[in-house]
């Protein structure tokens, strides 16, 4: 009898033992991984007293997943340009009071007027970037200009490129003369002979750390994130070089933004005016070299990360946002599964 | 071989019903085999004959559509190809690993903890770090390919990684362990006056292996291949990281579906049928297993 009492016990203590009270002040920041630094994290807790409770997604689409679950409550969510134009549509996030956000007036000219959100009214830039082509220059002499320079048969297994099935389908109609803005059933039609020519040469499909196969030497051609690429032209500056396709390139904006139902509304007002603080912003840059919206930030920066031609390409490069495809994504994620496991093994 | 069969239900105890106190202790095992094992499970059949929402949610309507969709020869040519990968890599594992569990099996008391700990010890570094390992060792300015210009043998270096060759290479390694330990546990029960009278009686050791120890060691084999076979179907990590991301697999395209897709149905659908067949998998080398044993 006690020995059945007392398990019983056991049993009723473990369960309440998981319950503990929650923290005064904090903010539930869901973004992306490797994007934003931990000392950006302190200095904030540092200054306010507030906790910030990081976690982090691989890709847009997983974030809205979770969001759409409804499983938690975040306070500030870190959507790219086309995430923001979904979510906009679908009423998933508030307002922004601008009057709340002062420092707003450091965002360069540029970055107001984009289609997925003109005034600004629901995000706020983070982090500007593109995705265009590295060429390894020690393997590679000749000029490469575009996607059609990238996929030719010399360059057989040296390619790598980023495991995102949308890029891949927007390269393929940018070197057919078709934008991010015609993703539809008949264009995919389309450019599939163009994907059949390209998947094939691909050694390595990788959006997490695609300068690694580069910097091993696996492969000498990639299309990737700028912020890889300014890393490796800031690693090896004589071995890499960074190319905007002529054919189009794409130019995201990662931005914050507040969703619907968050907790700490004033929290998360606080944090998006403090990162947009020159010197802040100025951190990021320096663990993260994408482009910085922060024009007062950009002033801090060193010549060197100024010069990256990642990070800053000059030049009129042909540079187009992602607009949100709706349920054509199905389409997309089957097309590009369909052509992998062909081309594949 | 009735003699091994009561051995084996006088150690396990089988046949006799747990009482009050058993059933307490397993309380917390069932409620959480119920609430992460059972009710997932039925979340996905709902999900899997639910629709698709414009941004990606899920839309209670009956549909039968999912698993139409798991039909397509885009994703049976996934399916087929997962399979064969699973099959591969527990085959090699069984070839390879019933030697080494037969040897600490059979090995002496001293030796016989350090041989195990040495199988179990990789198991306490995180698994993605072992298989991001594989690409330190197989990339082209890797471990591997230096030490065999190194040594002459290779002028140029060797396109190991991101191959399927990799990947197979990746999965052994992986679920290795796991076909080892089932099987020690077997070997370790043999009783040496068996196979001594199996060779008494005129066996030739060929005879004896295949005759006697392979059947009395049959349910270590039985759970070493589920073991390796299940998970490896729906592995999808090992292959993205050693495959360079070129050999997609089933677990692949429904991490796809949650993800990039944002088709939860479709996902859910896929799961479940992959969910089925372990079923059936399992039930059939369960009534084989049963029906050796009451042999």
């Amino acid at each position: 009898m006690t020995r059945f009492a007392s398990l019983a016990l056991a049993m009723l203590v473990s369960l309440f033992a998981g319950a503990a009270p929650s923290a005064a002040a904090e903010l539930n920041l869901f973004a992306w991984s490797e994007y934003i630094p931990q000392s950006v994290l302190d200095g904030f807790t540092k200054e306010t007293g507030i906790e910030v409770n990081y976690e982090t997604y691989a890709s847009n689409e997983e974030m809205l997943a979770k969001l759409l679950s409804g499983a938690a409550a975040y306070d500030l969510v870190q959507p790219s340009e086309y995430t923001v134009e979904a979510m906009i549509k679908e009423k998933m996030l508030l307002k922004l009071d601008h009057a709340k956000i002062p420092n707003l007036k450091n965002v360069g000219k540029e970055y107001w007027g984009q289609p997925h959100d003109p005034k600004l009214e629901y995000s706020v830039p983070y982090m500007q970037g593109t995705v265009g082509i590295v060429v390894n220059t020690e393997k590679v002499k000749e000029p490469i200009t575009g996607y059609a320079d990238v996929f030719q048969e010399k360059y057989k297994g040296r390619i790598v490129i980023l495991d995102d099935a949308l890029e891949i389908v927007t390269w393929a109609l940018a070197s057919q003369g078709l934008g991010p803005d015609q993703v539809t059933k008949a264009n995919l039609e389309k450019v599939k002979p163009v994907l059949t020519k390209w998947l094939p040469l691909v050694k390595v499909y990788d959006s997490d750390s695609p300068k690694t196969a580069l910097l091993n030497g696996d492969v000498d051609l990639g299309i990737v994130w700028s912020g890889e690429a300014a890393i490796l032209l800031q690693e090896q500056p004589k071995r890499f070089k960074y190319v905007l396709p002529k054919e189009g390139a794409h130019m995201f904006i990662d931005n914050v933004a507040i969703p619907k139902g968050a907790e700490n509304v004033d929290a998360a007002y606080k944090f998006i005016d403090y990162m947009l603080r020159p010197a802040v912003s100025r951190e990021i840059s320096k663990d993260f070299p994408y482009t910085n919206p922060n024009v007062e930030a950009r002033k801090l920066l060193t010549p060197e990360e100024r010069a990256n031609q990642a990070s800053y390409p000059t030049g009129n490069p042909k540079l187009e946002t992602f607009r949100d495809i709706g349920p054509v994504a199905a389409d997309v994620d089957k097309l590009i599964t369909d052509l992998k496991a062909k081309s594949g093994s | 071989m009735p003699q091994a069969a009561t051995v084996a239900s006088a150690t396990t105890g089988q046949g006799k019903p747990p009482g009050r106190t058993g059933w307490l202790l397993l309380a917390p095992l069932v409620a959480w085999a119920l609430a992460f094992v059972v009710a997932p499970a039925v979340i996905m059949l709902v999900y899997s004959f639910a629709s698709r929402g414009t941004l990606g949610g899920v839309v209670y309507d009956f549909t039968l559509d999912n698993y139409r969709s798991v039909g397509d020869p885009v994703y049976l040519q996934i399916v087929f190809r997962s399979i064969g990968y699973a099959a591969l890599t527990t085959a090699i594992c069984l070839l390879s690993g019933y030697p080494v569990a037969y040897l600490i099996g059979r090995a002496d008391e001293r030796w016989r903890n350090l041989l195990l700990m040495a199988v179990m010890v990789p198991f306490w570094t995180s698994f993605l770090i072992r298989t991001y390992a594989w690409v330190t060792i197989l990339k082209s300015e890797g471990l591997l390919n230096s030490l065999l210009i190194q040594l002459r043998f290779i002028a140029e270096p060797l396109e190991m990684l991101y191959t399927p060759g990799a990947v197979v290479l990746g999965l052994v390694y992986t679920f290795l362990p796991f076909m080892i330990l089932p099987i020690y546990t077997s070997v370790e029960k043999l009783e040496g006056a068996l196979i001594e009278a199996a060779l008494d009686l005129g066996a030739g050791p060929l005879r004896a292996f295949s005759r006697v120890i392979v059947p009395l060691t049959s349910p270590g084999i039985a759970a070493g291949v589920l073991l390796v076979f299940v998970p490896a179907l729906g592995i999808f990590a090992v292959n993205d990281i050693l495959g360079g991301g070129r050999v997609d697999m089933i677990g692949n395209i429904i991490e796809n579906q949650f993800k990039t897709a944002r088709n939860w149905p479709f996902g859910a659908a896929l799961g479940t049928s992959l969910l089925l067949s372990f079923a059936a998998i399992y039930f059939y080398v369960n009534r084989r297993q049963g029906a050796a044993a009451v042999r």
